[in-house]
């Protein structure tokens, strides 16, 4: 039955192109990332690797920046600062957002209040400002910024969490393991979490690209990645300040980040349709 | 109607609370002496001046006691001065907030006029190909970084045409940073209205509409048009917040004086009267705004005063 349900949501996600073509980018990236020191052509951070500020070209695909990097091996290199800024932001909101959202569902009452409150309050005030917060207080670092967009997407996924967890606790089976005298940390973990984590990974899938975004942004504001740092956002940082010089120079980051983002929504769309069958259109 | 107005009144001073003891502790969450980070930009400064500092700020007395001085202070319209130049930061950021507010309506408005009509014309052709077509440039549109959109503007519209000014103040200089944040959010607000719409045509009274023989045009203007609109409306509060946020980035591309540049200085210059300021004036600005969109959903929503 299992392998039914599965094998129906592969076929699903399959005969979407968007799907499909998110895999194929998210693949991408994940193959950047391991292969860069076979595929990029230079070392990210060698200064002098080709003529300062050359637009692109046969030996320099995306160009050169002011120190004269090559471009291309800077994009190439940039794709693991984002899958794991990506990763551990995600993880951070995902595992916390649970932590938060099953609490609130399973122990109802003044917690359940409480925690949803504070997230619905949380959440109203915007991720951007949360995380500029976060990182007024712990100071501009890559380290930082990453915690800072992870914290930030915590009441979303609470949110999420708590609507999902409180439909399960309302259903026969688990009145029927209550009354069978099963324990709260069975219950929580055995019960709820289970059949709350298909739900939750399609809004970590599309919280990646949320995420992707937020960390690029707080690295454009200079308050995420510091120079050298082949960091997407970082680049397109400096880029702005040659904008009249070398205006090719913010073309391939931001291109970068934006299928990659794009890959993520296309992905977390097609996921989300494959699972409940009814945004097919 | 008076119930409903009461209940989120009071849930939106609450929130406001809570923030000013979020912002209270704030100082006391950076790691190390905030005093001492504070005062590391500038040189020469001796441990008499650094206590000094501290009991200006208040931060030598209890917790509790910091929080009541700045709600009491808060309610003087008195929110400290700049570590930096010791101006009044209340006066500092109502100077520039209507910048701010000034760039997220015209974003707003630019968001609407755009993604409320290709929204409804993706609903109104579900499945054809214009469908298909607009809800791709729509997600390709919700995937652009607002920060590359910004740079691209200004390099094509700023620096290669030379229409625009790179930056500034005046309605020249708000055009790119309001089209950046406004095209940024139309594909955004396109989603919402075209999933809207077509959760209204699967209700019953669209289909008593059709069943008593109504044109397909006229039950869409005259009932799906209508009642798509107001969740529309509900979602305009959580897209003020977002064009709010956004703004914080694009102000910071464009060199538009509002608060978020302000902000994004005050963090690089780690003067924490103006970080709490400018947290306590966002998250104000964000809840009057949703409280007042809230009114303007009753209004328009028969069924919310009549529950309420």
């Amino acid at each position: 039955m299992a392998t039914g349900i599965a094998g129906s949501f592969w076929r699903r996600l399959r005969r979407n192109p968007g799907g499909v073509f998110g895999l194929l980018v998210l693949g991408l990236l994940v193959g950047t990332a391991a292969l860069a020191d076979w595929i990029a052509p230079y070392a990210p951070t060698r200064m002098g690797a080709g003529h300062r500020l050359t637009p692109p070209s046969l030996a320099h695909w995306f160009g050169t920046d002011e120190f004269g990097r090559d471009v291309l091996s800077r994009v190439i290199y940039g794709s693991r600062l984002t899958l794991l800024v990506g990763a551990i932001a995600v993880g951070i909101s995902l595992v916390a957002g649970l932590a938060v959202g099953l609490t609130a569902a399973y122990c109802g009452g003044w917690t359940e209040r409480l925690l949803m409150r504070a997230s619905d309050v949380l959440f109203s005030f915007t991720e951007t400002l949360i995380a500029l917060a976060c990182v007024a207080v712990l100071g501009p670092s890559l380290e930082n910024a990453m915690l800072a967009v992870g914290l930030a997407g915590i009441p979303f996924y609470a949110r999420t969490c708590y609507a999902a967890a409180l439909v399960e606790c309302g259903k026969p089976y688990f009145e029927a393991l209550i009354s069978a005298g099963a324990g709260h940390l069975r219950l929580i973990t055995l019960h709820l979490l289970p059949n709350v984590l298909p739900t939750m990974s399609v809004v970590a899938t599309l919280g990646l690209s949320g995420a992707v975004l937020a960390a690029a942004g707080l690295s454009f504001l200079g308050l995420g990645a510091q120079p050298p740092a082949s960091e997407w956002g970082a680049m397109l940082s400096s880029a702005r300040e040659l904008i009249n010089r070398a205006p090719w120079l913010m073309l391939f980051p931001g291109g970068a980040i934006a299928l990659t983002v794009l890959g993520c929504n296309l992905l977390g769309d097609a996921i989300r349709e494959a699972m409940d069958g009814r945004g097919r259109t | 109607m008076a119930r409903f107005l009461a209940g989120r009144l009071l849930m939106g001073l609450l929130a406001i609370l809570a923030t000013t003891v979020a912002v209270t502790l704030l100082i006391h969450l950076v790691p190390g002496d905030p005093v001492q980070i504070m005062y590391a930009q500038s040189q020469g400064t001796t441990p008499e001046q650094l206590a000094e500092m501290r009991h200006m700020l208040g931060l030598d007395r209890p917790i509790l006691e910091q929080w009541l001085r700045f709600v009491l202070h808060l309610l003087h319209g008195d929110l400290g001065v700049t570590i930096r130049g010791q101006q009044p930061v209340a006066q500092l950021i109502l100077q520039r907030l209507p910048n701010t507010l000034a760039l997220a309506a015209a974003s707003m408005a630019i968001a609407t006029a755009i993604g409320l009509p290709v929204g409804f014309a993706a609903a109104w052709w579900r499945g054809r190909w214009a469908d298909t077509a607009l809800m791709t440039v729509a997600i390709a549109g919700v995937s652009v970084p607002h920060f590359w959109l910004g740079l691209i503007l200004m390099s094509v519209f700023a620096v290669q045409l030379e229409w625009l000014p790179v930056g500034g103040t005046g309605w020249a200089g708000l055009v790119l940073p309001a089209a950046t944040l406004g095209l940024s959010n139309a594909a955004i607000v396109a989603r919402m209205t075209r999933s809207a719409m077509i959760e209204v045509m699967s209700q019953d009274f669209v289909r008593t509409a059709y069943a008593k023989g109504l044109l397909r045009a006229l039950v869409l203007r005259r009932h799906v048009l209508r009642a798509g609109l107001v969740p529309v409306v509900t979602m305009m509060a959580m897209q003020f917040a977002y064009m709010m946020g956004g703004a914080i980035v694009v102000e910071n591309i464009f060199a538009w004086n509002g608060i978020g540049r302000l902000a994004i200085e005050a963090i690089f210059q780690r003067d924490y009267p103006v970080i709490q300021g400018f947290i306590l004036v966002f998250a104000t600005t964000v809840i009057t705004v949703s409280i007042l969109l809230d009114l303007l959903y009753a209004v328009l929503d028969p069924r919310i005063r009549v529950r309420g």
